[in-house]
C-alpha cells in the first residue's frame, strides 16, 4: 500500500513528497517527488548581471544563506580572476561559520521535535536568535544578507562587534553543552534514534553523499581541508569525525557531528577574530582596499569558473560559463551542485526496513533543505 | 403502516427537532430575547474567532524561518493565540509562505478547499504576493492571489516576525470590525496591505 | 592543515600523464588547469570524445580512484563551433576514502594529516567536457553504474537541458511537474524567460517616472 507523505506535513522539513510503500508498519520503498519549489534559478541568472546574482543564491538554502552566497561569489571570482585582500577572507570565514552554527541550530530545533523532545526547539531556536543578531550587525537582515561582494565583503566588522561576538560565542558554547546533556540524558531521545537509518560510508561515497553525513560514518572527508579555500588552513580547527558501528551510521551519530561541528565553527570564529589582519576592533570603511578589491564586470566567452564549497549540509558547487548576453555581463549558464538532491534520494533508500514511525528520524538526521534541492 | 408513521411523526427526531425549534423562535421573537441573544452571540463567537486563529503549518520557503521564529521564544506568537496545525481542516488561516510553482498550485488549492469555513488566506513575503524575484520564472506563478482570495499582504523579503505578528494584529480588528464573514462573502473586500500606513 | 602546494601539483601532473599515456590514439586531451583565484589549486581538465565517454569514466573510477561524481551538467550552445552545439561537462573528485577499519563491533577513525598526502593520495578535482555535435536530439553514454550520484544528475540535465542519457534506466522528470509537455526543456537558449524584454524594473511601482516610449508596456 502506498502512503504519500505529501507536500504539506509538519515534518518533511520542506516542501516535498515522499511515497512511501508499506507493508503492515514496516517499510518496503520510497519514492521521493521533488520540484514543488523549483523556481530556475539557473535560467533567471542567465539575465542577471554578477553582482546581482548573489541575491539569488542567499535564497537557495534559505536555512544556511551565507554559506551559498559565498559559495557562489568564490565560483565568480574564479571566473572573473579576482583576488580577494586577507581581511575580507577572515570577514567571510567568521560570517560563513555563523550562519553554520545558526543552520545547525536551526536543523536541531526542528530535528528534536519530530522525535519528541519539544523543549529542545525552543532552547535552539534562542541560541539562534544570538547567532543571528550577530548576523544581523554584520549584514544587515535576519536572513537574507546579500553579503559578500565580487572581490571582498560588503562592510567590515561593525565598531564593538569583537566584543559582542566573543561574549555571546562564549555563552553559546556553554549553552550547547547544555543542550547537548538534555538530548543525550533523554531516554525516549536516544530510543528513536540509534539504530535507525544505517547509512554506509562506501554506500554514501559511492552516491555522492557528502559534508555531515558523510562523516558521521567515519569517512574523514572535508572540502576545507582537501581543496583549501579562503584563510581555512591558518586557522585552528579539528575535522569533526564521529566512530560508528560496523553497520553504518545511524541517526545518532548524525546528530552528534553536528554538535560537534557547531562547537568547531564557533571556536573557528573566536579565532579568526584573534587572528584578522588589521585587528578586529578597526573598522574601514566601505569601498576600502582593505575590504573589497575592484573586480572587473564581464566574463569572456570561453572562460568558466568553478569552486567546491563547504556547505552546512555538504559539498556545494557552481559552475559558471563566461560569455553571456550584453557582452558578457551576463553568465552565458550558471549551473549549482546541490548537496541534499543527491542526499535526499539516499535518505529515502535508507528508510527501507524500518517502521513508518522511523521516518521522521531518518529523514530529519539528514537535514533535508528543499530550498536548495530545487533550486 | 403509514397510518402509524402519522401517530408517531411528532416523535420522530427530525419532527421533534422542528417543533422545537419553531416553538422557541416564536417565544424569543416575542419577547424580543432573539436579538439580544444573536448579539451576544455573535459577539462571543467573533471574540473566540479572532483571539484564536489557528494557522496551517505549511512551510514554502524562506518567510517557513521567520514563521517558525515567530513562534519562537523571542517573538512568541502563542501568546496571541495563534497555534499552528497540521491538518487543514482544522485551521482557520492558510499563511502562504513561498512562491507558488505550477506543480503546487493544486495542492495549495486543495488544501485552501479542505479548510473549512471561515478562512483567511495570508500572503507573506514577496514570492506569495506577485512571484517575487523570481517573477520572471517559467515554473513559478505570479502570486498567490491568483488561485486564492487573499485577506491579508505582508511585504518583506522575508518579513520579520513582527510584521506577521503585525498582520494577525490587523486580521484580528479587521475580524472585530466586519464580523466573521465567510470567504465567499468576503470576495469584493479591500485586503489589507502591512505596512501601507 | 592543508596539503601542500608542490604535491598536489605532481599528483596532477601524474594524473594528466598516465591519462596521456592510456589514451592515446584517441582525440582526449588532458591537462593541469589551476583555479585563477585563492590559492590557484590545480584540477584536471579533461576533453573527452562522445563514444569514449563510458570507458574514460571506469578507468577514471577503478584506476584512478576518482570515487565521487559531484556534477553532471550540460550546455546548450546555439552559436558554437559545429562540433560542439551541446556540451556534457562531468566535475568529479578523488576523495580517497579510506573506509575505517573494523575492530571488535565498532569502527576506528582514520584521521590523516594533510600536510603528508601525496601521489596517489592528494584528492584532486576533475573536469571532463563532452562534446556533442548539432543534433535534434543529443544524447551520450550514461554513467549511472559507475557512479551512483550521477544517477539524478543525469535526470536533472535531461529534464532542464534536453540531453539524453544512453542506458540510463527509469529516466525521468525530477524538477519539473511530471505533466511538462514532452520535449519542454527550459535551459535550452531559445525559451526565453517571462518578461525578458524589459529586465530593468522601474522604481517607481506605480509608474510615475516612466519615459514615453514605454508608455503601455507591462512591467
Amino acid at each position: 500500500m502506498w502512503i504519500s507523505m505529501g507536500p504539506q506535513h509538519p515534518m518533511t522539513h520542506g516542501l516535498w513528497t515522499l511515497k512511501v510503500k508499506v507493508d503492515g508498519e514496516t517499510v518496503v520503498d520510497t519514492i521521493p517527488d521533488l520540484g514543488y519549489i523549483h523556481r530556475g534559478v539557473e535560467k533567471i541568472c542567465e539575465s542577471r548581471e554578477f553582482t546581482k546574482i548573489t541575491t539569488y543564491c542567499d535564497r537557495l538554502c534559505y536555512a544556511s544563506a551565507n554559506t551559498w552566497s559565498h559559495s557562489y561569489i568564490y565560483a565568480a571570482e574564479d571566473l572573473l580572476e579576482v583576488e580577494v585582500p586577507e581581511r575580507a577572507e577572515y570577514i567571510r570565514v567568521i560570517a560563513i561559520e555563523l550562519q553554520r552554527i545558526a543552520s545547525h541550530l536551526m536543523w536541531l530545533g526542528a530535528f528534536c521535535p519530530d522525535v519528541g523532545n519539544l523543549t529542545a526547539f525552543v532552547w535552539c531556536l534562542r541560541e539562534r536568535e544570538m547567532m543571528l543578531d550577530l548576523l544581523q550587525e554584520l549584514g544587515g537582515s535576519r536572513m537574507h544578507y546579500n553579503f559578500p561582494r565580487i572581490g571582498g565583503v560588503k562592510r567590515d566588522l561593525p565598531i564593538g562587534f569583537a566584543m559582542r561576538a566573543r561574549a555571546k560565542l562564549n555563552l553559546f558554547l556553554n549553552r550547547i553543552q547544555e543542550t547537548e546533556q538534555l538530548l543525550d540524558e533523554s531516554t525516549v531521545f536516544l530510543v528513536r534514534t540509534q539504530g535507525v537509518g544505517y547509512a554506509k560510508p562506501e554506500e554514501m561515497v559511492n552516491y555522492g553523499v557528502t559534508g555531515p553525513n558523510v562523516r558521521a560514518g567515519g569517512v574523514n572527508y572535508d572540502v576545507r581541508w582537501a581543496h583549501p579555500y579562503s584563510v581555512y588552513d591558518q586557522l585552528d580547527w579539528q575535522v569533526s569525525v564521529e566512530r560508528p558501528s560496523i553497520k553504518g551510521a545511524d541517526s545518532y551519530d548524525r546528530y552528534r557531528v553536528r554538535v560537534d561541528e557547531m562547537r568547531q565553527s564557533a571556536l573557528m570564529c573566536l579565532d579568526a577574530l584573534n587572528k584578522i589582519p588589521g585587528g578586529a576592533e578597526t573598522h574601514y570603511s566601505e569601498g576600502d582596499p582593505m575590504i573589497i578589491t575592484k573586480a572587473k564586470e564581464r566574463a569572456e566567452e570561453g572562460k568558466t569558473g568553478f569552486h567546491h564549497f563547504e556547505d552546512s549540509r555538504g559539498e556545494s558547487m557552481f559552475y559558471m560559463v563566461g560569455g553571456g548576453d550584453q557582452r558578457g555581463k551576463y553568465p552565458y549558464r550558471i549551473s549549482i551542485r546541490s548537496p541534499m538532491f543527491i542526499t535526499l534520494p539516499y535518505a529515502s533508500k535508507c528508510m527501507i526496513g524500518y517502521k513508518v514511525a522511523d521516518i521522521p528520524a531518518i529523514m530529519g538526521s539528514f537535514d533535508p533543505c528543499i530550498g536548495e534541492t530545487d533550486r | 403502516m403509514a397510518d402509524e408513521a402519522q401517530n408517531y411523526s411528532m416523535f420522530n427526531s427530525q419532527g421533534l427537532v422542528d417543533v422545537v425549534g419553531d416553538t422557541t423562535d416564536a417565544a424569543l421573537e416575542a419577547s424580543s430575547l432573539k436579538k439580544f441573544i444573536s448579539v451576544l452571540g455573535g459577539r462571543f463567537f467573533n471574540w473566540g474567532q479572532r483571539k484564536s486563529l489557528f494557522p496551517l503549518h505549511l512551510g514554502i520557503k524562506c518567510c517557513a524561518l521567520e514563521m517558525a521564529a515567530a513562534g519562537g521564544p523571542r517573538f512568541d506568537a502563542e501568546r496571541f493565540g495563534v497555534f499552528f496545525r497540521s491538518s487543514p481542516r482544522q485551521c482557520d488561516i492558510l499563511l502562504v509562505n513561498g512562491p507558488i510553482s505550477k506543480k503546487f498550485s493544486d495542492p495549495i488549492v486543495r488544501l485552501w478547499e479542505q479548510m473549512p469555513e471561515p478562512k483567511w488566506c495570508i500572503a507573506m513575503g514577496e514570492c506569495a504576493i506577485s512571484g517575487g524575484p523570481y517573477y520572471q520564472s517559467y515554473n513559478i506563478l505570479e502570486g498567490v492571489n491568483t488561485l486564492i482570495p487573499v485577506d491579508v499582504y505582508i511585504p518583506g523579503c522575508p518579513p520579520r516576525p513582527e510584521a506577521l505578528i503585525d498582520g494577525f494584529a490587523h486580521l484580528r480588528k479587521k475580524i472585530m470590525k466586519m464580523g466573521v464573514k465567510s470567504s465567499s462573502e468576503r470576495v469584493g473586500d479591500a485586503p489589507i496591505i502591512i505596512g501601507d500606513d | 592543515m592543508k596539503i601542500r602546494e608542490e604535491y598536489a601539483e605532481e599528483a596532477a601532473q601524474q594524473i594528466v600523464d598516465a591519462a596521456v599515456l592510456r589514451w592515446q590514439g584517441t582525440r582526449l586531451e588532458a591537462e593541469v588547469r589551476h583555479h585563477k583565484s585563492g590559492m590557484a589549486r590545480p584540477y584536471v581538465y579533461i576533453n573527452c570524445p562522445r563514444n569514449h565517454w563510458r570507458a574514460v569514466a571506469k578507468w577514471l573510477r577503478f584506476e584512478m580512484g576518482v570515487d565521487h561524481c559531484s556534477m553532471i551538467t550540460g550546455i546548450h550552445w546555439p552559436d558554437g563551433p559545429d562540433d560542439c552545439k551541446w556540451e556534457v561537462v562531468a566535475h568529479l573528485m578523488r576523495m580517497n576514502v579510506i573506509n575505517p577499519p573494523e575492530r571488535g563491533g565498532w569502527t576506528k577513525q582514520v584521521i590523516r594529516d594533510p600536510n603528508i598526502l601525496q601521489d596517489d593520495d592528494v584528492p584532486m578535482e576533475f573536469e571532463v567536457s563532452i562534446s556533442i555535435p548539432d543534433t535534434r536530439s543529443p544524447s551520450v553514454q550514461s554513467v549511472q553504474e559507475v557512479w551512483m550520484g550521477a544517477d539524478w544528475n543525469e535526470k536533472e540535465t535531461w529534464d532542464l537541458v534536453g540531453i539524453d542519457f544512453e542506458g540510463h534506466e527509469n529516466m525521468r522528470r525530477v524538477l519539473q511537474p511530471h505533466d511538462t509537455p514532452v520535449g519542454f526543456h527550459p535551459l535550452q537558449r531559445q525559451h526565453k524567460i517571462r518578461y525578458h524584454d524589459f529586465e530593468y524594473m522601474y522604481d517607481d511601482a506605480q509608474g510615475f517616472g516612466r519615459k514615453a516610449i514605454d508608455e503601455g508596456k507591462i512591467k
